[in-house]
């Protein structure tokens, strides 16, 4: 943990309250967060990123801001300069020939709207111009832009193993390249946040809405569910927190990063059925803020990594390594 | 935000893995069984001859004082020392009482003489210790308890019945909650004492498992004496010493290994099935979690805190997992369980005897209530 986290923490909150547009959140800076001061950036830690993640994710912030923290403290590490405007991330497929990629990309978070794309594509890393959009959208009706590249210059590239080589997934030499990883434990602290936020709208209303003569929360059935409910919130956020401080301390953070990610997944599933449940109809409402966390709790099931891919890598992990080589992978 | 898990994440000091080196080194020498089946849920197997070199190897109470017997390590060496020992599935049944729960109680209550006729040799791997909490009449609801104490010339005549103790038969001495004050009513009036099982007038039943296992058991007392000293802290303040007790005992990493044999082994029979390796991929991912969480617990209660909503989290998710385990491998393994193989073998123990993992040391219902109320929420 870095010094300015308290501070960090203050600042983010107070921005994320006011639901910012992109200006606002370019001009605080947070996106250079992971950036080296010596860079421009604020050099904070992973364990500070998470910090800011969780809170973006409790304030259902409708920003790409975890994608923008990631691409700049990339492309940092790269040692290529930040383009100006909107960086966003992308898993992409395609190839590059004389310096000009042929490919697309499903679902990029605000792919339209992005001055850059740091894309992922096999086992490098490019950065891209905007590329052609088609839009789309995610479940909390944030973009999700299918982009299509024909002969665009590459801005910029490298392998994803030169930044990243150690939190890639999969002892296979084919794994997929790391930026993957990251964004799925980037969108780990979103769901701890998302999801907290989501225990405390339950807990409010359990505490003041009556039904039989005693508020709801009176209810030792309805006390078993939040206390699920709460038990998840405190596995995702263990497990982004966790991963974190292993990106912070260096060495092989493959099997923390899938695990943060798949076990946030697991989260979403058993949790935000019990956050709609406990509010009855009312958390069915548009006007009702639960939707702003679930809707997009939903999305990011899906994103960067279902269950089950994620399982499939760290199962293949497992099984490569043995039962005394995993042990000595969770405890090394 | 309702901080129900306000923990940072703990990472071990560079210097432990030499202790970890230390403590594997010693199950190379002392390995546990072969046999899955014989390593699954291996905190209730006692084996006395193993509690006995792990205790001269010094890793039996080894956060006790010197003078006690124990090493003065931190508890999260002791954390390093028990994870090692769960995972490879060493028969830890016998003395894991007297090192998580007795011998520290002890220390917190008790007098310099018990100390001093006790620890040492709990610390040794020789003398082992019981729960005498649950009776007849009190499961969930502890303070139902009716066992009797009542003072006499030079000490206490005890009389009622335990139930469920596990390890009554292989302990020298059991720790009991008491109702000391004829007459009181519920947490008042109840205190602790040190027994002596070999003191006249109690008998000891055992109670097979529906697996046939001779784990727990019935104890009568039979106007039994037990001397002055045998009562541990304050007369009366039973309730709040042994709700102190079950804190502590609730977050270790024995809350989510339980059920390890069959994963270690399943891993290890190098399946290809992609259902069964996706099932892997989904165990692993919420092993490491709990992980995770119960060390961070563990360190706050290191730390001097007390972390009873976060321990009870990690009981209950912990408990869920162990349980969940045999039953999700059950489901993408295309095998009848006809006890074949090794493999099957512990599948099938464990799919028996995990329900019970949800009972023992609290149950589900109340650890959700601990979380429950700890959120504000009656
Ligand atoms: C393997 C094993 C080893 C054990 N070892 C020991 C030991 O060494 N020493 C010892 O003292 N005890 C021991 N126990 C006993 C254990 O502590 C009790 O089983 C436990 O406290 C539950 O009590 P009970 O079995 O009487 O169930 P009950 O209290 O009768 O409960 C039955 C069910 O009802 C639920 N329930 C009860 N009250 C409520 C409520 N208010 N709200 C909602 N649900 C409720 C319970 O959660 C449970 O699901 C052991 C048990 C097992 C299974």
């Amino acid at each position: 943990m870095t010094a300015m986290r308290p501070d960090l923490e203050r600042t983010a909150s107070a921005l994320f309250a006011g639901a910012p547009d992109w200006t606002a959140i370019a001009e605080s800076g947070l996106p250079r967060l992971l950036v080296p001061e010596a860079a421009g950036g604020f050099g904070g830690d992973w364990g500070d990123a998470e910090a800011v993640l969780r809170l973006a994710g409790a304030a259902a912030l409708a920003q790409p801001l975890a994608e923008a923290m990631l691409a700049a403290r990339l492309l940092a590490d790269a040692g290529v300069a930040l383009p100006a405007g909107r960086v966003t991330i992308a898993i992409a497929q395609g190839r590059v020939t004389d310096g000009r990629f042929t490919g697309s990309a499903p679902a990029v978070p605000w792919g339209g709207a992005s001055d850059a794309v740091l894309a992922a594509v096999g086992g490098e890393l490019l950065l891209l111009p905007p590329g052609v959009a088609t839009p789309g959208l995610s479940p909390a009706g944030e973009p999700r832009d299918r982009l299509d590249w024909q002969g665009a210059a590459v801005l910029a590239a490298g392998r994803a193993s030169t930044s990243l080589g150690k939190s890639g997934v999969g002892d296979s030499a084919a794994s997929e390249p790391d930026l993957l990883a990251l964004a799925g434990w980037a969108r780990a602290a979103q769901v701890a946040g998302a999801l907290g936020a989501a225990l405390d709208l339950a807990v409010d209303h359990v505490n003041t809405r009556v039904q039989f003569g005693k508020p709801l929360a009176r209810q030792q059935a309805v006390q078993q569910q939040l206390a699920v409910l709460a038990s998840e919130v405190a596995a995702a956020g263990m497990a982004s927190a966790a991963a974190a401080a292993a990106l912070d301390a260096g060495g092989d953070c493959r099997l923390a990063l899938a695990a943060a990610k798949l076990r946030a997944n697991l989260a979403i599933g058993r949790g935000v059925a019990i956050a709609h449940q406990v509010h009855g109809a009312i958390g069915f409402t548009r006007d009702y803020p639960l939707q702003l966390l679930t809707r997009r709790l939903m999305g990011w099931r899906s994103e960067f990594g279902s269950e089950g891919a994620w399982a499939d890598r760290l199962g293949a992990l497992a099984v490569a390594r043995g039962s005394a080589g995993l042990w000595a992978t969770i405890t090394g | 935000m309702v901080a129900v898990f306000a923990l940072p994440p703990f990472a071990f000091p560079d210097d432990s893995a030499a202790l970890r080196g230390d403590i594997r080194a010693f199950l190379a020498r002392h390995q546990p069984a072969s046999e899955p089946a014989a390593r699954a849920n291996c905190w209730a197997v006692a084996d006395p001859e193993f509690s006995r070199a792990l205790g001269a190897a010094g890793f039996i109470g080894m956060t006790w004082p010197e003078a006690y017997g124990g090493r003065a390590r931190s508890a999260m060496a002791r954390y390093i020392i028990l994870e090692e020992l769960l995972a490879a599935g060493a028969p830890v049944g016998a003395h894991w009482i007297a090192d998580r729960q007795t011998g520290p109680l002890l220390l917190r209550y008790g007098s310099e003489a018990q100390r001093r006729r006790w620890l040492p040799g709990m610390a040794a791997g020789e003398v082992f210790a019981c729960i005498g909490l649950s009776e007849p009449g009190a499961g969930s609801d502890l303070a139902g308890v009716r066992s009797r104490a009542e003072r006499v010339a030079g000490g206490w005549r005890l009389n009622g019945q335990k139930l469920w103790t596990s390890g009554a038969h292989h302990a020298q001495v059991m720790l009991a909650l008491l109702r000391s004050e004829a007459g009181s009513e519920r947490q008042a009036g109840l205190s602790q004492f040190l027994i002596p099982l070999d003191t006249p007038g109690i008998t000891i039943r055992p109670v097979i498992d529906l697996v046939g296992n001779h784990d727990f058991n019935e104890v009568f007392f039979d106007d039994v004496i037990v001397p002055e000293d045998a009562l541990v802290g304050v007369e009366g303040d039973g309730w709040r010493q042994v709700t102190a007790e079950l804190a502590i005992e609730r977050s270790g990493p024995e809350r989510y290994l339980s059920s390890h044999a069959l994963l270690a082994a399943l891993i290890d029979s190098a399946p290809q099935d992609p259902a069964v390796v996706r099932v892997i991929g989904e165990l692993v991912a919420e092993l490491w979690t709990l992980r995770q969480m119960s060390m961070a617990t563990a360190a706050k209660l290191a730390g001097g805190e007390d972390p009873v909503v976060e321990a009870a989290i990690v009981k209950d998710l912990g408990n869920s997992f162990e349980q969940r385990l045999p039953q999700a491998i059950q489901a993408v393994l295309a095998a009848d369980l006809d006890g074949a193989t090794p493999l099957l073998r512990c599948l099938a123990r464990l799919l028996l005897v995990s329900p019970s993992f949800s009972l023992r040391g609290g149950t589900r219902e109340v650890l959700r209530g601990i979380i429950a109320r700890g959120m504000g929420l009656r």
